[in-house]
């Protein structure tokens, strides 16, 4: 399998006027050609600063260190925006420019990237979305036609890697997995995927692999059939039981500020395993960054 | 369609607590040397001194005299006290109109509010200097009259401010749980309403005192203002175009910078205020 | 809202607004202590004897009821009668139409500069925001913003008429020149030209500004810049889009600021445009002038204002299409 992006040592603070806020720390993965990745968390851990971060789209506040890598290359992000990196955006209805017809901000996206204009109807169509709905502007398009708009904007000039930002937040199901579906063809043809959400559902229908985030950290990254019968890390199990389908059991406590994380494990305070080791630090190991990983802790 | 935005032009300075503490220190030490001046250097407003016209900056006359030989800076502090004096007064009649129709509007509510929102859009398009210039000219030029032609012009923002904030009051929770815990109208009013509007109220009239001077002084310098010979910031810039062409530029640049530093320093400390009235935190991240 | 709509609503207020402008006007010049037959005799009021000053009241009606006489001056005013100018001795029709093209070029080519200067330094200080432009920029309009228009003229005419001695310092002709030629009258103009749109320019660059680097942080322009548009296009075809919407009706309700400043700046300059001649009505209490002007000004004003408005409507497909 060929890396299609690697990020390394990332790290976003943003500088406030009485606070740093910690949006993404160490965070390393890589993410291979026709892999999709589930990044999963509650919101406000992180997970939108990694898309934006990964895009080099940050506000001028961020400040940013570590890399990303696409592919073999070493061209720098703003260069492969588009072309080779997609960006499904969250909240489509606000990503869309207002004043403009989809077939107008479709046909410029294709132009700029050297595509055929009249291939606008075919990437509607593909996205899902009617072409005669193209004529339109974003006000008038429902919600489901306004994520359609923004993912036909994104695979439009056929981008290697695709990131997509909770495509499915405020879909109805048979929109939502319309929408993974597409993501797994993309994948079948050899795109990389990236989906950033919130709904592990959705997760657990189209990934590969999955990385749960926690207070600006990946807690646990392994493949998506392993992590979802034997979850290593005590938050990602947690969270899991807090499915409607399975405990329906709520995480006690509240996520950390960002402004303020604690030294070592961040989940700790809500951990029911928790111990005086959790006060480093743990580094990532077999797919975990625990003390004590739930395999071990259930082992006789 | 949006809103539209009169734009005060001084909605737009924002600057820190320091930059604030200079601007207060500033604008009180401008206020008190108004105050006291008459007590402390009295002005004879229709003595000439034809021995000493148009001198430049010296010690003695730190600002230079005019072309009648009075001294400009004695003269433009004299100035400041009137254009302040009636800049303050004027607002005062300005905030009444103003919280007038605004209280009505954000009260009644409903077509009334409509009806009174649009008269005041539209009264916004009307030129003012010019219905104030007419406003002046038929009631002969005095101290009244320019009050009185920037009280009229002036109501609309303060109308617009307070009809927002009762309209946005309305709204929230602590009203509907007086009124339905049995407290009167007059109650609600007086313990609800007034203590969240009344700041704002005085914050509208404070940024309003500084366009009610320039109001004031475009109209003396029009010659529309003040008595020519009463020492006015206005009727000075005027008199030192007089002087200009002789080369006497600072006749008219005194006065001139009285006005904008002491217009800079009102903003500056209005600006501060209204920033802890409504501590809207600007954030600039989505997490 | 329809185009059709947004001119019905507009007039359904500016008339009764006008009307009721008007007619204040009125009270106030019905009010005031001249008596248009005096002054219209002028000096000779004190050997004219009663009987001629009869005569005069007599012919203008003065001494019929204020609705009466309001009445009649109103449809006068709407035929295009305007009156008779006191000050002036002439038609005040003739008085406007001598010298309302001055303003109007004085307004006109103010607002056309600021315009263009403010939509240029204001898109590039957002885009540079911080930069050293972006400061020096907001530090000078916020200075700019605290000093009269015609504090600010006596300045430039000091730096640039006496000092330099670039431009002449008022007049809109040469003293020697046989007539009115255009380069000359330019060379007369650039600076009251400058000096009305510097002074102007605060509001405009300060608005262009803000809601450009609000704008850049909008969604729909990171995601314009995640599709990999070159920034050109991102600037161009999304965030100034967008952002210069409300632009269109700011123009409008800044007209009133524009003629205030266009009066006071054709003072300083002694131009020949309807500004002096307003404050020569004044200070002669002309009553029919005066009020022609004002109610003339705030007429066009309005109309200004519902072409901005019908232009918003125009540019915007929310509001264009929505109902």
């Amino acid at each position: 399998m060929t890396a299609a992006l690697t990020i390394d040592g990332l790290n976003v603070r943003f500088r406030l006027r009485d606070a740093t806020v910690h949006a993404v720390t160490d965070l390393s993965l890589t993410l291979h050609r026709g892999e999709l990745l589930a990044v999963v968390g509650e919101s406000g851990c992180g997970k939108s600063v990694l898309a934006h971060a990964v895009l080099d789209l940050l506000p001028a506040n961020a400040a940013t260190t570590g890399t990303v890598q696409f592919g073999a290359g070493s061209r720098p992000v703003r260069e492969l925006r588009g072309r080779h990196i997609g960006l499904i955006p969250q909240s489509p209805a606000t990503a869309l420019t207002p004043v403009r017809t989809g077939r107008s901000l479709l046909a410029e996206t294709l132009r700029v990237h050297g595509r055929a204009t009249t291939d606008a109807d075919t990437v509607a169509a593909e996205a899902g979305l009617d072409p005669a709905d193209l004529d339109r502007y974003p006000f008038q398009l429902s919600g489901g036609m306004a994520q359609r708009l923004a993912t036909a904007l994104a695979i439009a000039p056929d981008p290697a890697v695709l990131l997509a930002d909770e495509p499915t937040a405020g879909l109805d199901r048979p929109l939502v997995d319309h929408t993974l579906d597409l993501l797994r063809r993309r994948c079948a043809a050899g795109t990389a995927v990236m989906l950033i959400t919130h709904d592990l559902t959705a997760a657990q229908r189209v990934a590969d692999t999955v990385a749960v985030m926690y207070a600006s950290r990946i807690v646990e990254h392994r493949p998506a059939d392993e992590f979802f019968t034997a979850p290593h890390h005590p938050y990602a199990a947690a969270l899991l039981d807090s499915l409607p389908d399975r405990a329906f059991q709520p995480i006690p406590g509240h996520p950390p500020m960002l402004t303020d994380l604690p030294a070592g494990c961040a989940f700790a305070p809500r951990c029911p395993h928790a111990s005086p080791d959790c006060a480093a630090q743990p580094a990532i190991s077999d797919g975990a960054a625990c003390h004590h990983p739930l395999s071990v802790v259930g082992a006789p | 369609m949006p809103r539209k935005r009169r734009l005060r032009p001084l909605s737009w300075l924002r600057p820190g607590t320091r930059g604030a503490a200079l601007a207060a220190v500033v604008l009180a030490t401008a206020i008190l040397a108004c105050l006291l001046v008459p007590l402390l250097w009295p002005l004879d407003q229709s003595a000439v001194a034809l021995d000493r016209i148009n001198q430049p900056p010296t010690w003695t006359h730190p600002a230079g005299t005019d072309d009648l030989g009075r001294d400009v800076a004695h003269r433009t502090l004299y100035g400041l006290r009137v254009s302040l004096l009636i800049g303050a007064v004027a607002a005062l009649v300005a905030t009444l109109i103003g919280g007038a129709v605004g209280a009505v509007a954000g009260t009644v509510g409903g077509w009334t509010d409509r009806i009174l929102m649009r008269i005041v859009d539209t009264v916004a398009a009307l030129p003012h200097l010019l219905l104030g210039i007419f406003i002046v000219a038929m009631l002969r030029p005095s101290l009244g009259a320019v009050i009185l032609s920037i009280g009229l012009t002036h109501w609309l923002s303060t109308a617009r401010i307070v009809r927002a904030e009762l309209l946005s009051l309305r709204t929230r929770p602590f009203i509907d749980a007086a009124i339905s815990g049995g407290a009167s109208r007059v109650r609600v009013l007086t313990r609800h309403l007034l203590p969240h509007v009344l700041p704002r109220m005085a914050l509208a009239t404070t940024l309003m005192v500084p366009h009610a001077v320039w109001h004031e002084t475009a109209l003396s310098f029009l010659g529309l203002g003040l008595p020519p010979h009463l020492a006015s910031l206005g009727n000075m810039i005027n008199d030192g175009q007089r002087s200009l062409l002789t080369g006497a530029w600072w006749a008219s640049l005194t006065p001139g910078l009285a006005i904008v530093v002491v217009t800079l320093a009102i903003a500056a400390v209005a600006a501060h205020w209204r920033d802890r009235l409504d501590p809207r935190v600007r954030a600039e991240l989505q997490l | 809202m329809s185009a059709r709509r947004t001119v019905g609503r507009r007039l359904l207020v500016a008339v009764p607004v006008l009307a009721a402008t008007s007619m204040g006007m009125f009270a106030l010049g019905a009010a005031s202590p001249y008596d248009p037959a005096e002054q219209y005799a002028g000096a000779a009021a004190f050997t004219a004897t009663d009987e001629n000053l009869a005569q005069l009241r007599a012919n203008w009606g003065v001494d019929d009821p204020l609705p009466v006489q309001y009445w009649r001056w109103i449809t006068n005013l709407v035929q295009g009668d305007l009156g008779w100018s006191i000050t002036r001795h002439e038609p005040v029709t003739s008085v406007i139409a001598a010298r309302a093209g001055w303003t109007l070029l004085l307004v006109g080519a103010a607002l056309a500069l600021v315009l263009v200067a403010s939509l240029l330094l204001g898109t590039v200080a957002a885009y540079r925001r911080g930069g050293w432009l972006d400061r020096g920029l907001r530090a000078a309009a916020y200075a700019v913003e605290a000093m009269p228009v015609f504090w600010l003229a006596l300045a430039a005419i000091t730096v640039f008429a006496l000092v330099l001695g670039w431009f002449p310092a008022g007049g809109l002709t040469d003293i020697a020149a046989d007539g009115v030629h255009a380069g000359d009258v330019a060379h007369h103009l650039i600076l009251p030209i400058t000096v009305l749109a510097v002074s102007q320019a605060p509001w405009f660059l300060l608005f262009v500004r803000d809601s450009v680097a609000d704008s850049l942080r909008d969604d729909h322009v990171l995601a314009a810049r995640g599709r990999g548009l070159p920034g050109r296009t991102v600037l161009f075809g999304h965030a100034l889009r967008t952002a210069l919407l409300p632009f269109l009706t700011l123009i409008g309700t800044h007209l009133p600021e524009l003629v205030g400043g266009a009066v006071l700046v054709e003072t300083v300059f002694s131009l020949p445009g309807l500004g002096a001649v307003t404050v020569q009505a004044a200070l002669g209490s002309d009553f029919p002038l005066l009020a022609a002007i004002t109610l003339v000004t705030t007429a066009v004003v309005l109309t200004a204002n519902l072409l901005t408005d019908l232009a918003y409507t125009a540019a915007d497909p929310r509001v264009r299409l929505d109902g």
